[in-house]
């Protein structure tokens, strides 16, 4: 399938692609376009304005993306914590890791295009999503 | 030199119910917008900014309001000056207290310091983000909140020697 979204990626963009690679659509493919008008016709847009996968009552794109797909797994709304905090910064979540997270995706952002972005902020995902996978299962920090 | 361009978001919400209402202004204040009048607010542009924004908009339509969102240039650089002296002005209200706080106290134990740390750590993170066009007491605010730490860093280095 195909998906849509702006231009010029950040957090909550780049977290939506790896979630829908990984939990929607094994498959995906992502065009980016600077105006909602030219989103492809055969295309699902996400995190962009007037979308259904968009910023929702109060949530950021990557929580809708969770909502809509009725996915409960709690180590991705772990990740949902820390992305809505690196996204909106509201204090909504006690997320300490969040400013962190911003900067790196926002240096990643700045070295290479959005193909080179998703590319190389998908491990970074990978890497969150087995270390909060370890510290649910462990009850505790994972070593 | 011409003006830089600038990000406005034009809006209306109802009166009532009143809490979109306050939501909208908590958001807008966070974000540091410059108020122009009523239902006019600006942000320097850049990519956060706008995309900050565009959401906004959003929340206001989804609210029952109507928004647009347009990138506009101020006619003169005098009006941009205007409007960065302001928006300065109003960051360093904000690190001046911060500075006060940080310097104003008086004896404090050494949990109490920490606690005052964290806290002004977070306050300086929060007026950092919205921080545009840095004043000078941007500087003042982060040597205040620095010297709370130093005396930690003292304490340790007396520790190692001791």
């Amino acid at each position: 399938m195909k998906w849509a979204t702006r231009a010029g990626i950040h957090i909550d963009r780049a977290a939506c692609a790896w979630l829908i690679r990984r939990a929607v659509d094994p498959g995906a493919e992502f065009v980016f376009v600077a105006d909602p008008a030219e989103v492809p016709a055969d295309a699902t847009p996400f995190d962009m304005r007037g979308a259904e996968l968009g910023h929702h009552g109060g949530d950021c794109s990557f929580e809708t993306v969770l909502r809509r797909y009725e996915l409960v797994d709690p180590v991705l709304w772990r990740i949902a914590e820390i992305v809505h905090e690196a996204d909106l910064d509201d204090e909504r979540y006690h997320a300490p890791e969040a400013p962190g997270l911003d900067v790196v995706l926002r240096g990643l952002s700045m070295i290479g295009d959005d193909t080179h972005t998703l590319a190389v902020t998908g491990p970074v995902f990978d890497g969150l999503y087995e270390y909060f996978h370890r510290q649910l299962t462990l009850g505790r920090e994972p070593a | 030199m011409r003006p830089g361009q600038w990000v406005l978001l034009t809006y209306r919400l109802p009166r009532e119910p009143s809490s979109p209402r306050i939501a909208v202004w908590r958001k807008l204040k966070r974000l540091g917008a410059a108020q122009l009048g009523d239902g006019l607010v600006a942000l320097p542009a850049d990519a956060r900014t706008r995309e900050h924004l565009d959401w906004l908009a959003e929340e206001i339509v989804e609210a029952g309001g109507t928004a647009g969102v347009w990138v506009a240039r101020p006619a003169t650089l005098a009006q941009e000056r205007d409007l960065a002296r302001t928006m300065a002005a109003a960051r360093a209200a904000e690190y001046e207290a911060v500075a006060a706080e940080a310097e104003g106290r008086g004896e404090l134990t050494e949990a109490e310091r920490r606690r005052l740390l964290r806290r002004l750590r977070g306050e300086l993170r929060r007026i950092q983000r919205r921080d545009y066009f840095p004043p000078p007491q941007r500087r003042a605010a982060e040597t205040a909140v620095a010297r709370l730490r130093a005396q930690d860093d003292t304490e340790r280095t007396e520790e190692h020697t001791a």
